[in-house]
């Protein structure tokens, strides 16, 4: 509460803590944010708020923040390296900026690399995405979040889902299976309105069990948690698949014939049977016994099984081949892999069958649709490896055979993927549709490419980390390894790296060891510009020019909740749809400036604005459901202003009586979801595969791309085949072979108090960290403790087997796998400019490797779980 | 008359601490002053244990031991059952803190900032902080939860109440067994926390099993 006679003010707005995106009440008083608190009609968030939402405060108001620009006068870069910064006027870092970026136009604009922090997304589309194709450079990645999880889970949920991830449906589902997630805990997509959702579901009911080498936050409150080996899941995934379709028979027919490609045949050569008129793929009419187009009128039924003949050759159904190809797959097999009994496997597999209910229905608002009440549901935990794109189809697979994907109570993608359309104007409209072959294209999805159907590839590629030459990857990390210039070279790249711009990411710490980020990638830079709220390890290693943004409650961004993929904020489930907005709850300092409205006056600057109105037309296409209307078309004449961009969308999606002022004024709109869009799978023609079949053609592209220059190894070609499998860590070997001093595995986990590396500056958040056991320590079963000779409190070293080591002090807990080692999100910072986050907590990815061995083949993702040795620092 | 105390649902509550935070923010709490916290509990032994997260506060007990041991009647409890501390009349003497059983006061002896750990505000915020604190609280005296009394005269919930991203908890009047409150506790079996020390904490949990 404020003090009398104070002059109190109320702004609604969208929290930026994390990518969450909380409706907020920002409460000023006397023109300082006193208070934020959840507003209570939305649907973003219920009102409540979280300690990260409510800790916003002491960022806003950090001494440490930037308040001026700074530019780099030593010209040595590195971790210890002073940078020695000068301050500078606006005017001047301005010139700068312009000359640096117009000499990389001059020289090769693709040698701008532009690069992004997860958790602003709508900004990102703004100052990051449109700039970079106003530019004309394809370098673009977004650093941590998007290369440790973006690639297997964020792909392989788009291929099958349409969608950025999947959530449980938590109004409905009796049992959900968590495979290394924390969904509904505070953390991650939708976190607060997961949180509140998911606890009605354990009040009601739900079950969950927990796949997870760490008693986590959701594990613990699980009905069963159930400690596997760290990155095995797709093992016991495709135990329970095999079960569930040779043992028990449990999987839904009428789902599996009309909602994925498991009726279509496969030759012998590994590809569809294809119709010779039309070219459609052709399953197996049992009653006529022809093979027929999937989608022919005349079809009366389509075999799921079997071998049959097509243009003389012998198929088999794609269900077939799965259903043969897991066979290896047995319970005491999975068990060896993953340290599950089999008995749990077969006990989990026939209560998840059990619980869907095949061939039950439920009637929702007048539609009746099948009820699936169990989903099996992954995310980061899953996807940090090696396998992580055939970990991800595994343990999405099993929603598919149950027929539970986007049906009540199954798992629901996560802002859906099919909205009719705003009611008020019928805009903001999207759907997914299928392809010739009948399988599911996402309409809405703005963020990098569609994950299907597959791109063709850039022969040779244009981009630095060769993501163009494939067809899974969000971002690799190519550009980062040691053979970088040999690749380059190779595939006749013609420029190097040149400029980089970066928006808040962290570099040094989010994405692996960072002596190797920094030799191998970010010392190529000739000029790095960095825009942050504070000077982090990475503008104090090497940024040349930084620039002081505004904290997410001093500036406006235009949608926080859409596009429904790429923003990870909207309610799974009936309930609203909301668009709402960032909008200033108090001015910034005067030498802070929001980091859209410095690009927009650069790309004016540059001439580049009737390039930014098209990137912008572009994007406005992709995330909201089509162009602007004739009428609101961009006159190029007029420079780029944010607030006007703003209010022609908005404008154009919600009509002119919704424009930025109404939007000032209210912050958001809702209107409710329909049961069409919510279980959209249920009416819609679109299937998804159990057969990959794609992949292999898709591969076979970039193999030659990368045959043709020479790198005929470039990765590991056999992962691209049509069928998922269990394959194992580079990590195990270490730590399993004979005498290994490596020999136990490390992973991080998500706190829930802390949002990457960016939140150990704030003190309310720190101080909490520091009194709870778990967030800054290195978390140890008290029996290897034992066999280590280290006690709770003990500082240790763990050390990766290429030397790289990082320290923290050890808590023992029973709730961990023994030969494991947990640790909490991205501390142990350095920089002086965030003297609070300064030597709190553990760095885990000093110890991630950047190279070929530990990258996912097909998804290119990084593989972060490290083979370490423990001892104890001298002197502890 | 009203009779207010809070319900704790652990089946709901994942341990996030918002409420610690949301309390933080509401009274300016200086640095290592908590007067809502979370604890952390762990039972078992691999592969078989229970963790479980339990928020605590101050209970506002109906025989409260703080108020027993005060010397100068700076502790006291209104009428509604809340237990306040009247800063004017406490000397600081810290008998209530031993005599808590909860571990729900906090003796201040001066307001600090987050940021630097001294006593000049290192911002704008800061300076409203370190006002409000003291105008509430002043210094070198105990200082607890007060169940948000100055939220409940404007017919607001207590902070934590109102922000926890769960929804775990629930305040209201205990002496109405019509209440969301007495409800819970009869449905779900509401337990107290040290009930045997006959404090007759008006803080109640629901079990998470």
């Amino acid at each position: 509460m404020s003090p009398p006679n104070s002059k109190e003010k109320v702004v609604k707005t969208s929290c930026g803590m994390c990518y969450g995106t909380c409706t907020i009440r920002a409460r000023t008083c006397d023109d300082i944010v006193v208070g934020i608190e959840g507003e209570p009609d939305s649907p973003q968030g219920y009102g409540n708020v979280c300690a990260k939402g409510i800790s916003s405060i002491m960022q806003l108001y950090d001494p440490n923040r930037l308040d001026y620009p700074l530019l780099r006068t030593n010209p040595e870069k590195g971790l210890d390296v002073d940078p020695e910064f000068k301050r500078i006027s606006w005017a001047e870092a301005l010139d700068i900026m312009e000359e640096k970026l117009r000499d990389c136009l001059n020289r090769d604009r693709r040698g701008l690399y532009c690069c992004s922090t997860p958790t602003f997304p709508s900004e990102r589309a703004y100052n990051i995405i449109c700039f970079q194709r106003a530019f004309g450079t394809p370098n673009y990645y977004v650093a941590g979040g998007g290369l440790h999880c973006g690639n297997g889970p964020h792909m392989v949920a788009g291929m099958y889902h349409a969608s950025w991830s999947v959530i449980p449906d938590y109004k409905y589902c009796n049992l959900a299976i968590y495979w290394g997630c924390s969904k509904g805990h505070g953390a991650g997509h939708a976190a607060l309105v997961a949180m509140k959702q998911a606890a009605d579901a354990r009040e009601r009911g739900m079950r969950l069990i927990v796949f997870d080498p760490f008693q986590s936050a959701q594990a613990s409150a699980a009905e069963e948690w159930v400690p596997i080996k760290v990155g095995t899941d797709a093992a016991v995934a495709l135990s329970m698949t095999n079960l569930l379709l040779n043992e028990y028979k449990i999987f839904d027919s009428q789902y599996l014939k009309t909602k994925t490609n498991a009726p279509y045949l496969v030759g012998t050569d590994g590809l569809y049977a294809r119709d010779e008129k039309t070219d459609l793929p052709l399953v197996w009419d049992p009653i006529e016994k022809i093979a027929i187009p999937f989608n022919d009128k005349n079809l009366k039924d389509a075999a799921l099984f079997g071998d049959h003949e097509a243009h003389g050759d012998k198929c088999k159904t794609s269900l077939e081949i799965l259903r043969n190809h897991i066979k290896k797959y047995t319970p005491e097999y999975a068990s060896k892999i993953s340290d599950v009994p089999a008995n749990t496997i077969r006990r989990v597999a026939k209560e998840f069958g059990e619980e869907a209910r095949i061939g039950s229905t439920i009637m929702i608002d007048g539609h009746e649709l099948p009820y699936r009440p169990a989903a099996s549901i992954y995310f980061r935990g899953a996807g940090g490896h090696y396998n992580q794109a055939w970990q991800c189809v595994s343990l999405i697979l099993l929603n598919h055979i149950i027929g539970c994907g986007d049906m009540p109570g199954g798992a629901l993608a996560f802002g859906p993927p099919v909205h009719l359309g705003y009611p008020g104007t019928g805009r903001l409209g999207f759907n997914v549709e299928p392809d010739r072959d009948g399988l599911l294209v996402a309409k809405s999805w703005p963020y990098a490419h569609l994950p299907y159907p597959p791109k063709d590839p850039h022969d040779p590629p244009e981009r630095l980390d060769l993501q163009d030459m494939f067809y899974v990857p969000t971002y690799t990390t190519i550009m980062m390894w040691e053979n970088n210039e040999e690749l380059w070279t190779k595939f006749k790249i013609p420029y190097r790296p040149d400029v980089m711009l970066n928006f808040a990411s962290n570099q040094i710490m989010s994405i692996g060891n960072p002596h190797e980020v920094l030799d191998h990638f970010l010392k190529k830079f000739r000029f790095i510009i960095s825009f942050n709220i504070f000077a982090s390890e990475f503008e104090e290693a090497v940024a040349d020019l930084v620039l002081p943004d505004t904290s997410f409650l001093e500036r406006y961004t235009v949608s926080t909740t859409f596009p429904t993929v790429g923003v990870s904020c909207h309610s799974t489930g009936l309930g609203d749809w909301i668009w709402a907005i960032r909008q200033p709850a108090v001015e910034p300092k005067p030498e802070r400036r929001a980091m859209v409205d410095v690009i927009l006056e650069m790309s004016e600057r540059l001439g580049l604005r009737e390039r930014y109105y098209e990137a912008l037309n572009e994007w406005i296409n992709r995330a909201y459901g089509g162009y602007l209307k004739p009428e609101n078309k961009w006159n190029t004449k007029e420079p780029l202003k944010f607030e006007k961009i703003m209010d022609t969308i908005l404008r154009d999606k919600f009509g002119d009586d919704k424009g930025l002022e109404f939007f000032k004024q209210y912050g958001y709109l809702k209107w409710p979801k329909r049961v069409e869009e919510v279980y959209w799978r249920a009416f819609s023609d679109v299937r998804v595969p159990v057969y990959l079949e794609w992949i292999i053609k898709a591969g076979r592209k970039s193999r030659a791309i990368a045959e043709k220059y020479g790198v005929p190894d470039l990765v590991d070609w056999s992962f691209h085949s049509a069928l998922p499998d269990y394959h194992p860590c580079p990590s195990y070997t270490t730590q399993t072979s004979e005498n290994s001093e490596h020999d136990l595995l490390a992973f991080y986990w998500r706190s829930a108090l802390h949002t990457y590396s960016m939140t150990m500056e704030n003190p309310w958040l720190n101080e909490i960290s520091e009194n709870d056991p778990y967030t800054y320590t290195i978390q140890l079963n008290p029996d290897t403790a034992k066999r280590k000779g280290v006690k709770s409190g003990d500082v240790v070293w763990l050390e990766n087997t290429k030397g790289h080591k990082t320290q923290g002090r050890v808590y023992l807990t029973e709730g961990i796998k023994p030969d494991h080692v947990g640790i909490a999100a991205c501390a142990g910072h350095w920089a002086k400019g965030q003297p609070i986050a300064k030597g709190k907590g553990v760095f885990f990815n000093e110890l991630i490797e950047v190279d070929k061995e530990h990258t996912c083949p097909l998804s290119l993702g990084q593989d972060i779980c490290v083979a370490v040795k423990l001892y104890k620092s001298e002197g502890s | 008359m009203v009779r207010y105390g809070l319900v704790i649902d652990l089946k709901r509550c994942t341990g996030c601490f918002g409420c610690v935070i949301a309390c933080k923010a509401e009274h300016q709490t200086p640095p290592k002053v908590f007067w809502a916290k979370v604890l952390r509990s762990e039972s078992g032994k691999y592969p078989v244990v229970n963790r479980q997260p339990l928020p605590v506060l101050c209970m506002h007990c109906k025989e409260p031991a703080c108020k027993d041991v005060c010397p100068t009647g700076a502790t006291k409890q209104r009428e509604d059952g809340i237990v306040v501390v009247d800063n004017k009349l406490c000397v600081g003497c810290r008998y209530c803190v031993v005599a808590c059983p909860y571990g729900a006061r906090y003796f201040v002896e001066k307001w600090k900032d987050y940021f630097t750990g001294k006593d000049q505000p290192s911002s704008k915020y800061a300076e409203y902080a370190k006002k409000k604190w003291l105008a509430e609280n002043d210094r070198g005296v105990v200082t607890k939860c007060n169940f948000c009394s100055e939220r409940l005269e404007k017919d607001l919930k207590p902070a934590c109440v109102e922000a926890c991203p769960a929804e775990a908890r629930t305040f209201g009047d205990l002496d109405d067994p019509e209440s969301e409150a007495s409800r819970l506790i009869k449905k779900r079996r509401g337990f107290r926390l040290k009930e045997e020390l006959g404090t007759d904490p008006c803080v109640y949990y629901l079990p998470s099993r």
